[in-house]
C-alpha cells in the first residue's frame, strides 16, 4: 500500500478520533466530578447539531451571507444553548439522585437521552428524516498522490483538538479547574473547604455538554448531514473510549478516542468486508476491559468496606 | 416460643385479588374506545398504589405468603380462563403471548440484576440468540421443536459465558460497558453476516409439537375457528408459570440468599467465604438461559427474526421494565411488562409518542418512587413472618 | 288476507326499509402499508396520498356499492416493524385487502404473514423479483415492475456510452443485493468490467474506508444499489475524498429528497426506473390533476401512480365479489387487461404485472429529467470524466 493511501486512512482516522475524543472528554469530566455516567451525552450531541442547524436557518433568514459569520454563529449558538441544557439536566435529573444507587442515575440519563431523541424525531418538522447540514467551510483541497486533504477536514480537526486542549488548560491551570479537580477528588472535603459544590457541578456539566455540542456541529459540517439517531452510536463509542482510556482521566479519554478510531480504521482496512470494523472495535474493547479492568490509564480508587 | 398462637391468615382476599386482576385483564384487552382504555389504565395504577400503601396490600400479601400453592393454581386457572375468552381474537392472544414471553425474559433479568446485582444491558441480545437458534435449527434440521427451544436457551447461556471473564474482573460502570459493547457487537455482527440472513433477517417456521402444528387455526366444529395464537398463548403461559416457580424457589433457597449477599456487599460476602465469582456466573447464565428460551418461542410465534429487533433500545426496555416493576419482585415485573407491552398498543393515540412518554414516565418514577411499582418485600424466613 | 289499506302500508314500509338499507352502505376497510417515516418517507407518503385519493374519489362517485375506509400503517422501511404492522393488519378481520410496501426488504419479510392470514395484497413500489417469484402465495400481487428490466437497460445504456470500468456499492439488504446480482450479470453480458464490489449496511454513516479503496481502483462509474439516504451520503463523501466518477443509481434514488440532500452535487447523477414518466402515462395527467386538487403536503413521487392503480384494482375486485378475503384474492388472481392510470395490468402466473418500458433519468439543474430530453443527450453537457 503506497504511502499516500496510508495517509488517507490516517486522515480519516484522525477525523473520527477527534470527534470521539471530544465526546469521551465530556464523559470523563462528568464521571470525575460526580461519579456518574451520563448516557444522554450522545443525544445531547445530537441536539447540539440540530441547534446549529436551526441557528443557520435563522441567521440565513436574517440575511447573513458570509460563510465565516454563519459558521461562527452556528457554533456559538450550539455551544451556549447546549451548555445551558447540560447544566439543567445536572440540576434536575442528576443531582437529586446523588444518594441513589448508581444504576438509577445511569438509567435516568439513558431515559433522558431517549426523551431528547424522540422529541427531535417527533417535534422537529420531518424529524425522522436525515437533514442536510449546510456546507459552510471551504471545500478546496490539495492532493498528494492518493491522499486528498480538504481544507474543511483540516479546519475541523484543528478546531476539535484546540477545544480539547482548551478544556485541558481550563481544568489544570485555572481556579475553576482547581475547584473541579478538588470536587472530583473528595467532594465532602471540598465543601468543607468552602467550595460551592452545586455550582462546580453545574459548570462542569455545562463545559462537558458544550464540548459535545461542538462535536455535533463538527460531525454535521463534516458529513453534511445530521439525523435524530446520530447520537446513540456516538455516545456509546465515546463512553467506550472514555472507559478504555480510564474514567476520570482526561488523557485517558483522548487516548481512548483516538484508539477507538484507530481500531475502526484498522478493521476497515484488514477485513474484506469493511462493515465488520465496528464488530472488531467493540470486541477489542471487551478484551481490553478483561485485561485491564479499570481502563488503560487505571483509575486509582480505594474502596471503603 | 411465642405465647400468641399465630393464626393462618384467611385465603379469600388473595382469591378475590386474583379474580379482580383477571377480570381487569379481560376488560382491558377488550376495550377499544380510547377513553375506556385510558380510564382502565389510570384505575389500575391508582389501585396498585392504594394496595401498596394500605393494609389491603398487606392482607393480600400475607394471604399469598401463607399458602402459595393453591393460590398459584388458582392464578394459573384464572389466566387460562382469560386466554380462553379471547380464543378467536388473533391480536389479543398475540399481545397476551408477547407479555408472557417478555415476562419470562424479564424474570431472567431479575435473577441477574435483582438478586445478584449483575447489570445486563444486552438482554435483548440473548433474547435474539434464542430467536436465531430457533430460526436456524427449525429450518435446517429435524430436531423436535421443544428441543430447539431448549437449545436456544443453552446457547444463550453459553454465549453469555463468553462475557463472564471480563464481567467478573470489573465493577460498576465498567461492567455495564461490557454488556453495552456486547449488545452493539451482536446487532452489528448479525447485520453484516450473510449466513445468518444479514439485515433482511430469517424466517422462522411455526412450532410443531408432537404433531400438533401451532401455526394452523384450530377448527372446532364447523363454524368456530380459534386463532392459532391460542396454542402459543397456552404454551407461553406454562413457560411463564415454570419460570415463576423457578424464580420463587431460587429466591427462597440458600442459593437466593447467597445471591443477595453478593449483591448487597461483595467485599463483605467474600470475607464470609461466599464464592462471589461462582454466584455471579450462576445468576448471569441462568438469566440468559431464560431470555434465550423466551426468545426462541417468540421467534417461532412471530415467524421472523431480524437484527433490528434486538438492538440496545430493546435491551433498555427490558431493564426499564425490571426497574419500573420493582427490582427483585417477580409480580411487579409482570405487572410492569403488561403495562409496557399492552398500553401503547391499546392507546393508539400515544402509539407514535410511546417511547417518549415511556422514557418520561421512567424518569418520573426514578425521581419520585425509585423502588418501582411493587417494591421487593423483606425476605421471609418463615411463613407469616412478614406481617408487621 | 290483509285489508287493503294495511297491505298498502305494509308495502310502503317494506319499500322504505329497502331504500333505507340501500342508502346506508356497508363500510369496507382497506389497509395501506408503506414507509411514512424515515429516510424514504417521501415515497411512502406519496403512495399513501395516492391511495387516499383513490378511496376518496371512489367514495365520492355514485356507483360504489360500499363505503371504503383506509387504514394506513407505517412500516418505517424496517423488516421487523413491517412484520409487526402486517400482522396487526392481517389479524384484524375487518380489513379486506391491502395496498402494500415500497421497501423491498419489508415486502420480502411480510409475504409469509399475508399468506398465513389469507389477506390479499397488491404491492405498489417494491421492485425485488423474489417478492412474487420466490413463492406461490396467491395472496401477493404486484402492479409495478421488477428490477430485472431496470438493470438490463442500465447495463446496455451505460456500455453504449462507452464506459468500461465500474465499482459497485450496494446495501446489504435483499434490495441492494438483488440490484448487485442483476446488474453484475447484465454488465458482464454487455462487456463492462467490475473492479470491486462493496456491501454497506443500510444505515451506515461513514464510507471513507470503502471510498478510499475505490479511489485506488480508479473506476469510471460508481454504481449504487440502494436507497436515497445512503445515496446522498455516498455522493457527498465521494466528493470529499476526491473520487471522480459518474454516479449511477437505481430507482431507489429517484426522489426529490436526493436532490435536496445534495444540492449542486446531484448534477449529472444517473438513474433508471420502470414505467414511463408520469406525464406520459395513459392516465398520468388525470392522476396529477386530481392529486393536486386535493392539496396534499407531499408530491406523489415516483410510484404514486402505481399505488393509485393498485387501490383501484383492489376496490374494483371488492365491488365485483364483495368484501370477502378469499373471493377478492381469487378475483385479483384473474386480472387480465385491466385498464388503469399506469396502463394495462395483466398478472402472470406469479401474479406479477409486466412493465417493459424503462425510463432513463439524469439530474439536470436540480431536477430529475428524462435522458432523451436532457442537455446531456444532446451533447450540450458532459458527464463527469474520471
Amino acid at each position: 500500500m503506497d504511502l499516500s493511501l496510508l495517509g488517507q486512512y490516517v486522515l480519516n482516522g484522525l477525523m473520527l478520533g477527534t470527534i470521539y475524543a471530544m465526546v469521551a472528554v465530556g464523559f470523563t469530566l462528568f464521571f470525575g466530578v460526580l461519579d456518574v455516567i451520563k448516557f444522554s451525552h450522545g443525544d445531547v450531541l445530537m441536539v447540539g447539531a440540530f441547534t446549529g442547524l436551526v441557528a443557520y436557518l435563522g441567521l440565513s433568514e436574517l440575511g447573513v451571507q458570509s460563510n465565516a459569520l454563519l459558521s461562527l454563529g452556528v457554533m456559538l449558538a450550539a455551544v451556549l444553548l447546549i451548555a445551558l441544557l447540560g447544566a439543567a439536566m445536572a440540576r434536575w435529573l442528576v443531582l437529586p439522585l446523588r444518594g441513589a444507587p448508581p444504576i438509577n442515575v445511569l438509567l435516568i440519563t439513558l431515559m433522558a437521552g431517549t426523551v431528547l431523541r424522540e422529541a427531535i424525531r417527533l417535534f422537529y418538522p420531518a424529524g425522522a428524516n436525515p437533514k442536510p447540514f449546510p456546507r459552510l467551510l471551504p471545500t478546496d483541497s490539495i492532493s498528494f498522490g492518493a491522499l486528498t486533504l480538504r481544507f474543511d477536514s483540516a479546519i475541523l480537526i484543528a478546531l476539535g483538538l484546540a477545544s480539547i486542549v482548551a478544556v485541558h488548560l481550563l481544568v489544570t491551570r485555572t481556579k475553576l479547574g482547581l475547584a473541579i479537580r478538588a470536587v472530583a477528588q473528595d467532594s465532602e472535603t471540598a465543601q468543607v473547604m468552602g467550595m460551592n459544590f452545586q455550582r462546580v457541578v453545574l459548570v462542569t456539566f455545562a463545559i462537558g455538554s458544550a464540548l459535545a455540542a461542538l462535536a455535533g456541529v463538527t460531525a454535521g459540517l463534516y458529513y453534511n448531514e445530521i439525523n435524530f439517531g446520530m447520537g446513540l452510536l456516538l455516545g456509546v463509542i465515546g463512553f467506550s473510549a472514555a472507559v478504555v482510556g480510564g474514567l476520570g482521566n482526561l488523557y485517558g479519554a483522548i487516548l481512548g478516542g483516538f484508539l477507538f478510531a484507530g481500531l475502526q480504521t484498522l478493521g476497515a482496512v484488514w477485513f474484506a468486508v469493511p462493515a465488520y470494523k465496528d464488530v472488531f472495535a467493540f470486541a477489542v474493547v471487551i478484551l481490553v476491559m478483561a485485561w485491564r479492568p479499570t481502563g488503560l490509564i487505571a483509575e486509582q480508587s480505594a474502596e471503603r468496606v | 416460643m411465642n405465647a400468641r398462637v399465630t393464626q393462618r391468615p384467611a385465603l379469600w382476599p388473595a382469591f378475590v385479588a386474583t379474580a379482580a386482576v383477571a377480570s381487569f385483564a379481560y376488560l382491558f384487552l377488550r376495550a377499544e374506545a380510547q377513553w375506556e382504555v385510558a380510564a382502565l389504565a389510570a384505575g389500575a395504577v391508582v389501585a396498585l398504589l392504594v394496595l401498596g400503601r394500605t393494609r389491603l396490600g398487606a392482607v393480600v400479601g400475607s394471604a399469598w405468603g401463607a399458602r402459595p400453592t393453591p393460590l398459584a393454581w388458582g392464578a394459573l386457572l384464572a389466566a387460562l380462563v382469560v386466554v380462553a375468552l379471547f380464543a378467536e381474537d388473533h391480536f389479543a392472544l398475540l399481545m397476551i403471548a408477547t407479555v408472557l414471553l417478555y415476562g419470562v425474559a424479564c424474570l431472567g433479568l431479575t435473577i441477574q440484576f435483582g438478586y445478584a446485582g449483575v447489570v445486563n444491558f444486552s438482554g435483548a441480545a440473548f433474547f435474539g440468540v434464542g430467536g436465531y437458534t430457533a430460526a436456524v435449527l427449525a429450518t435446517h434440521t429435524a430436531l423436535p421443536h421443544l428441543l430447539v427451544v431448549a437449545v436456544g436457551g443453552v446457547l444463550a447461556g453459553a454465549i453469555g459465558s463468553l462475557l463472564v471473564l471480563p464481567l467478573l474482573r470489573t465493577r460498576g460502570h465498567y461492567a455495564a460497558l461490557i454488556t453495552v459493547a456486547f449488545a452493539i457487537l451482536f446487532k452489528t455482527f448479525l447485520e453484516v453476516n450473510d449466513t445468518l440472513g444479514g439485515p433482511q433477517g430469517l424466517k422462522v417456521p411455526g412450532m410443531r409439537m408432537l404433531g400438533w402444528s401451532f401455526n394452523d387455526n384450530i377448527l372446532v366444529g364447523e363454524d368456530v375457528e380459534l386463532s392459532f395464537y391460542l396454542s402459543y398463548a397456552v404454551f407461553s403461559l406454562l413457560l411463564l408459570a415454570g419460570a415463576l416457580v423457578l424464580v420463587r424457589r431460587l429466591e427462597r433457597s440458600w442459593l437466593g440468599l447467597s445471591l443477595d449477599a453478593v449483591r448487597i456487599d461483595e467485599t463483605a460476602a467474600s470475607v464470609f467465604g461466599f464464592e462471589v465469582a461462582r454466584w455471579k456466573i450462576l445468576a448471569f447464565t441462568l438469566g440468559n438461559v431464560l431470555a434465550g428460551v423466551a426468545g426462541a418461542v417468540y421467534a417461532m410465534m412471530t415467524g421472523f427474526v431480524a437484527p433490528a429487533s434486538f438492538t440496545i433500545a430493546e435491551s433498555l426496555i427490558l431493564v426499564s421494565i425490571v426497574i419500573l416493576g420493582g427490582v427483585g419482585n417477580p409480580v411487579g415485573v409482570l405487572a410492569a411488562t403488561a403495562l409496557v407491552v399492552v398500553l401503547p398498543e391499546k392507546l393508539q393515540v400515544i402509539q407514535e409518542y410511546r417511547f417518549l412518554l415511556f422514557s418520561g414516565f421512567v424518569i418520573l418514577v426514578l425521581l419520585f418512587r425509585p423502588e418501582g411499582l411493587l417494591p421487593r418485600k423483606l425476605r421471609q424466613y418463615l411463613p407469616g413472618w412478614g406481617r408487621a | 288476507m290483509l285489508p287493503r289499506p294495511l297491505r298498502h302500508a305494509a308495502l310502503c314500509c317494506a319499500l322504505m326499509l329497502a331504500a333505507g338499507t340501500a342508502g346506508a352502505k356497508e363500510a369496507v376497510k382497506l389497509v395501506f402499508i408503506g414507509p411514512l417515516t424515515g429516510g424514504v418517507s417521501a415515497n411512502g407518503l406519496g403512495g399513501r396520498n395516492a391511495t387516499d385519493l383513490a378511496v376518496k374519489l371512489r367514495n365520492a362517485g355514485p356507483k360504489a356499492k360500499y363505503r371504503y375506509e383506509l387504514v394506513s400503517l407505517d412500516d418505517e422501511c424496517k423488516p421487523n416493524i413491517g412484520v409487526q404492522v402486517a400482522t396487526k393488519a392481517a389479524a384484524d378481520r375487518s380489513i379486506v385487502a391491502g395496498v402494500t410496501h415500497y421497501c423491498s426488504t419489508v415486502a420480502m419479510a411480510t409475504v409469509d404473514v399475508y399468506h398465513k392470514f389469507g389477506l390479499p395484497v397488491v404491492v405498489w413500489g417494491a421492485v425485488l423479483p423474489d417478492i412474487t417469484y420466490a413463492n406461490d402465495y396467491a395472496e401477493v400481487h404486484r402492479v409495478n415492475g421488477t428490477m430485472i428490466n431496470q438493470n438490463d437497460t442500465a447495463a446496455e445504456f451505460m456500455t453504449g456510452l462507452k464506459y468500461k470500468r465500474w465499482a459497485v456499492i450496494h446495501d446489504t439488504t435483499d434490495y441492494g443485493k438483488g440490484h448487485n446480482k442483476y446488474f453484475s450479470e447484465y454488465l458482464a453480458k454487455n462487456g463492462g468490467r467490475i473492479l470491486g464490489t462493496f456491501g454497506v449496511t443500510a444505515d451506515q454513516q461513514d464510507f471513507s474506508a470503502e471510498l478510499t479503496k475505490i479511489k485506488e481502483l480508479k473506476p469510471e462509474v460508481v454504481y449504487f444499489g440502494g436507497t436515497t439516504p445512503l445515496g446522498v451520503r455516498i455522493r457527498t463523501q465521494m466528493d470529499k475524498l476526491g473520487v471522480k466518477a459518474v454516479f449511477q443509481g437505481t430507482s431507489g434514488i429517484v426522489s426529490d429528497a436526493y436532490i435536496e440532500g445534495l444540492g449542486p452535487l446531484a448534477e449529472g447523477s444517473l438513474a433508471f426506473r420502470e414505467g414511463a414518466p408520469m406525464e406520459k402515462l395513459p392516465g398520468g395527467k388525470f392522476f396529477l390533476e386530481q392529486y393536486n386538487a386535493q392539496k396534499y403536503n407531499d408530491p406523489p413521487e415516483a410510484y404514486g401512480a402505481f399505488a393509485f392503480a393498485a387501490a383501484n384494482l383492489v376496490m374494483d375486485a371488492i365491488e365485483k365479489v364483495g368484501p370477502d378475503r378469499r373471493k377478492v384474492r381469487s378475483e385479483l388472481n384473474r386480472t387480465r387487461d385491466y385498464q388503469s392510470v399506469v396502463g394495462t395490468i395483466t398478472f402472470d402466473d406469479h401474479r406479477q404485472n409486466a412493465v417493459p418500458l424503462i425510463t432513463k433519468l439524469v439530474v439536470q439543474d436540480g431536477k430529475w429529467i428524462v435522458w432523451e430530453d436532457s442537455d446531456y443527450a444532446k451533447g450540450k453537457r458532459k458527464l463527469v470524466k474520471p
